[in-house]
Parts: structure tokens; sequence; C-alpha cells
């Protein structure tokens, strides 16, 4: 496969321009985080100074509608930390990452939030799925802050989770669903709003290769009509996706093209 | 529950009330007394000159029709008991049109007007009338047409003209009551010098009667029918204590305990809302789950509250009824059941801004991190 996008890092000045409109794109971008306090506590006389870390340095990525990439790297290389800018949960300290054509960076909190509602889909390593819902009203959860009805919600619902696999389950609360089918839910609740960007962190990390691989055929299929961003160790998924970009001490280190 | 149980109690005591009769809509009262002291009317406040004004209100076409009510606790022996029973004798000119119940007694069976009082003195004819309830035909161990006797002297005796069916409920209970004429009762308990009476009930459809009752006598009272309840409870300072230190803590307690709660579980449930966040779910979305479930708390310890406030009412009486040989202390007013709830909807109101600022504190990138 040939990649549609553009992936340079800013250092190296070698951009390629793009042929398709980007779901996602960063651009030199930077986030830092201050560990410790540099200012005094109110019982505190003493001042102790703030360390700042830099959890990635002058990243810059594009993605677009039909990609299948992954993000790869040690722990603490960054991977999670470029997920969440690219999500809009966090803002870059510098740089500007635009998704869906709006600058993170420039919107307020809930603007962030609205923009993830409409464009961002979400599968976490450990799930996250409520667990006192149904796995229908798991997958249904997104549809209502969207303001869907009862009946439409019901309907969206069952037809994700039929295309994952799992129209028996649909009434099966997770702690009634293995780890595999937990993931699968998390992967429909993700797409329940048809978003742009699917982002997952560690989607394989709790689950066996056999189940990993079915998640992956999912995520894989989704990835065919919209940008599909996986961080992760695992070796089962980077050989899977259309490029790896390889990340180490919050810088990029090299793109891998695997198709 | 301690909020119903300490409401019914107080509305109990606060219900030894003035005298009611049907279709009374005015209650002169003087400024000084209140009215509930029907108990302790003695020695307080008292108009005078009553049977001259009453006179003068039944000349106003507008007046139903109007009655001095006097009150005195008056202790008294019947033939077939040796010790001397206290009544509480209602004293009351019966109106000439009309037969009213008064204080639950009906004056069909006296006299009509008031015999003894004769051309402005007390030596017309003694009719010893006394219309009495079953409290105090048991007590006095008498029925219809036998004799009582006034301890302290009287010009004449009296007797049983019939005994009612109907009791006089006070917040302790039942008490014993005697319905007489009213210069029958003064010339009993010495109150002819000054015509006095405790209170002057009038029965009126003409709201415009109010100003006339005010002009009766200075330093009086008129209370309407509709502010009787407010008279009753306002001029009662323990009941209004009791009910209001009852409200503070049941409000206070309330509210503690439903932030605790929720605030408790909000923090249980801070990974949901965490991942409702990063779903992009809005923060005024999350804080009407939060309001939603605190509110439903709320409803359900109002609920429960108020269920529990009425076994208390009922243990209470029950309690009371077992030492103190009291029918009842505690009132159940159907107004508790909307009290309770309502108080509860401002408990969980009150709290609610609570879980909700803790709500606001789960950052979506917590989930992720996990």
């Amino acid at each position: 496969m040939v990649p549609r996008s553009t992936i340079y890092h800013s250092s190296s000045s070698t951009n390629t321009s793009t042929e398709v409109d980007p779901v996602v794109t960063c651009t030199d971008v930077s986030r830092h985080f201050t560990r410790g306090s540099s200012h005094s506590g109110w019982f505190s006389r003493s001042s102790q100074s703030a360390e700042i870390v830099t959890a990635l340095s002058n990243i810059s990525l594009s993605v677009t509608r039909g990609e299948f990439v992954g993000l790869a790297g040690p722990s603490g290389s960054g991977k999670s930390t470029l997920l969440h800018l690219l999500a809009a949960l966090d803002t870059p300290s510098t740089g500007s990452v635009a998704l869906a054509g709006r600058q993170t960076n420039t919107l307020s909190t809930r603007q962030r939030t609205k923009l993830r509602l409409d464009h961002v889909g979400i599968v976490f390593q450990h799930f996250h799925l409520l667990p006192s819902l149904s796995a229908r009203a798991n997958v249904a959860t997104p549809l209502i802050e969207l303001g869907y009805s009862r009946r439409q919600r019901r309907q969206r619902a069952t037809e994700l989770l039929a295309n994952v696999g799992l129209d028996d389950r649909v009434h099966h609360t997770p702690g009634e669903l293995s780890g595999g089918e937990q993931q699968r839910v998390a992967v429909a609740r993700a797409l329940a709003t048809d978003p742009d960007l699917v982002i997952a962190d560690e989607p394989t990390g709790e689950l066996d290769t056999t189940t990993g691989k079915r998640v992956l055929d999912v995520l894989a299929a989704v990835a065919t009509d919209r940008a599909v961003i996986v961080a992760s160790h695992d070796p089962q998924v980077l050989d899977r996706v259309d490029r790896v970009i390889r990340l180490r001490d919050g810088h990029r280190q090299k793109v891998d093209e695997t198709t | 529950m301690l909020l119903i149980t300490v409401s019914g109690v107080a509305l109990g005591m606060a219900s030894q009330n003035a005298v009611q009769s049907d279709d009374v809509d005015y209650w002169v009262v003087p400024e000084g007394g209140n009215l509930n002291t029907i108990a302790v009317s003695t020695g307080g406040p008292q108009l005078g000159d009553t049977h001259r004004l009453t006179d003068r209100l039944q000349s106003d076409t507008r007046v139903e029709y109007a009655t001095p009510v006097l009150l005195q606790v008056v202790p008294v022996q019947s033939s077939t008991r040796n010790d001397p029973e206290y009544v509480l004798f209602i004293g009351v000119i019966v109106p000439e049109t009309s037969q009213p119940v008064i204080a639950g007694q009906p004056t069909d069976a006296l006299q009509a007007g008031d015999p003894y009082f004769a051309n402005g003195t007390y030596n017309g004819t003694w009719t010893g009338e006394a219309v009495i309830n079953p409290a105090a035909a048991d007590v006095l161990n008498v029925s219809a047409a036998d004799p009582i006797e006034p301890v302290e002297s009287t010009p004449e005796s009296l007797h049983v003209q019939s005994v009612s069916d109907e009791e006089f409920q006070t917040g302790v209970g039942v008490a014993p009551i005697a319905l007489v004429h009213l210069s029958e009762l003064q010339a009993m308990s010495g109150s002819t010098t000054d015509d006095a009476a405790d209170q002057l009930l009038v029965s009126t459809n003409d709201p415009s009667v109010r100003n006339e009752l005010a002009s009766l006598y200075p330093n009086t009272t008129v209370v309407t029918r509709t502010g009787i309840a407010t008279q009753q409870v306002s001029t009662s300072s323990l009941p209004v204590a009791m009910a209001v230190a009852a409200l503070v803590i049941a409000v206070l307690i309330g509210v503690l305990f439903t932030a605790t709660m929720m605030g408790l579980e909000v923090t249980h449930d801070r990974s949901a809302l965490a991942t409702l966040t990063a779903l992009g779910y809005s923060e005024r979305s999350l804080a009407v789950l939060v309001v939603t479930e605190t509110m439903s708390l709320a409803v359900l310890g109002g609920l429960l509250g108020v269920g529990l406030g009425v076994a208390g009412i009922l243990i209470t009486n029950a309690a009371v009824a077992a030492t103190l040989d009291v029918p009842s202390l505690a009132v159940l007013h159907p107004a508790l059941f909307g009290y309770g709830f309502s108080v509860a909807l401002c408990i969980g109101i009150v709290a609610a801004p609570y879980p909700i600022w803790l709500s606001r504190r789960a950052e979506p990138l917590e989930v992720m991190r996990q």
C-alpha cells in the first residue's frame, strides 16, 4: 500500500506534499511537563525548583483517511503523549496540531471535547467500558451526547456490535465478556460516532495473541475509510499497520513502511 | 425522620389552638395573648364589655353570628365522684339565628342567647345548661340530665344538657370540656365585673367586617381563618423553636450526608467520568448526570425519611400513650409529607455543587495513562 500521507521530522526539512487532505496533522510539536513545584506551599517556606521534562520534541506528521499507522517505541518514548495530542485530549507546548482542519491549541477545553465527540474515536488499553451497562449500551454511550433517539442508538449499536462479531453478546455486561470481546466492544464504541480518526493505545496489551489478532483484524477493517493510529509495543500490531513511526526519548527515530 | 417526627410533635403542640367553630372567619384576641392558651388562659389578657360589643356586631347585617368565648378550667364534682375533676369550661353566647358547633360541641342543646345576662346585669334566668364531650362524661361519670357541681361557689347548680359525640383534641390528647352560657361561666369564675372573655369569634362573608373588628378594641389582634395556622404556630415559641431546630439539623445533616455520599460516589466513578469526557461528554452533560444522581439520592432519602418520620410519629404517640396516658402528642398532618419531600429536594440542590465540582476534576488523560 502506498502511503497517502506525509511523515516528516521538522529538523530534516524534507517535507513531501500531501495528495489528500489529512485528518490530523502535527507540525513541530513539542510537549513539556513541569515536575515539582516552582512556588512555596502555604505551610512551606522553601521554594522548590521546577524541573521541565520534555516528552516530545519537534514532531511533525500527517495522517489521512484510509491510513493505518503505528506508533512504536519503548516506554517513556512519548507514544502516549503524541496520541493524546493527536486526539485533542491535550495541547502542545509548542507547535500545532490540526484535527479535522481545526488547530487544537486555539480551542477551549469545551471546544476540544466537542471536536473529539465529532471526529475522534478512542480505544483504551484497559477498555474502560462502563461495568453496569450492557455491551450495546456501552457502544451507544457517545450517541447520547450526539442527541440520537433511543431507537437510533440501539439500532446503531447493534449494527456496530455485529460488525465486530459480537451480535450474540449485545446484552452482556463487560463482566460477562472475555478480554478480547471487551476490546471489540470498545472498538465498536469508538466507531459509534463514525469518527474520522480512531486512536488506540496498546489495544492488544491486555490480550493473548489469538484474541489480539481478532482485534487487529477489526481495526484494519476500520482503517479502510478512516485514519487509525495505534500505539503499541506489540510486533504483531506493528506488522499489520501501513507505517510505523518509531519514537525514542520524544524524538522520531524513523518511519517504517510495511506495505 | 427527625424532621418529620419533631415537626409532627411541634405541630401537635402548636395545635392546642383557638376555639374553632363552624364558619368562623375572624378571631379577635388580645394582643398580649395568643391562640393556644386554652389551658393557661386564666390570668392572661382578656377582652371586656363583651356582651355589648357582641350585640353591636350581631346588629350588623354583614355578620352571620358573633360570640365571645371565655375559657376557664374549673374543678367539678359529680354525684358519683368524690374527688373533683378539672374540666375546661367554654362560655359562649348562643346565636339566635343559628346553632354553630363551637369547639366541636353543638350549641343547639343550649338556649339561644345568654339568658342569665339580662338587661346588662347578671340576674336573669340561670339555665345551668352544659353540653359536655365524651371525655368529660367519662371523667365525671355522668350522662345527660345528671347534675354537676363546680367546686367553687356558683349562684346555681349545673346539669348536663347533653353529651356530644365530638371530642376536643389538643396537642396532648383529648381534653374534657363543657360548653356553657357565657354569663354563667363569668359568674362561676368571677369575671362579671368587666364582662370578660378571652376571644371573640365572628362569622361573616364580608371581608370589610375586619376593619370594624379591629376598631372594637385597642391592642387586639384580628386573625383570619387563613392566618390562624400561622398565628397558632408563630405565637408559640417552643413548637416553632423545635420545628426550626429540626429543620436546620435535618438540612445540615442531609446536605453533609448527601454531599459526602455523592463525593464518594463520584470519586469511585472518577474513571468512568474521565472516560466519558475522553469520549466527548461535555462538562454540562456530566453535571446533569451527577445532579440526576444527587437528586435521586435526595429523593430516595426523602421518601425513606418521610416513611421513618411517620413511623417515628406513630411510635412517639404510642410511647406517650403508654407512659403518660395521653392519646397523642404528635400530629400526622398530610402537609408533613410534602414538607419532608420538599426539604429533601432542597437538600439535593444544596448538596449538588460539591459532586459537580469533583466530577470536573476527572481528567480524561487519567484513563489514558492507566
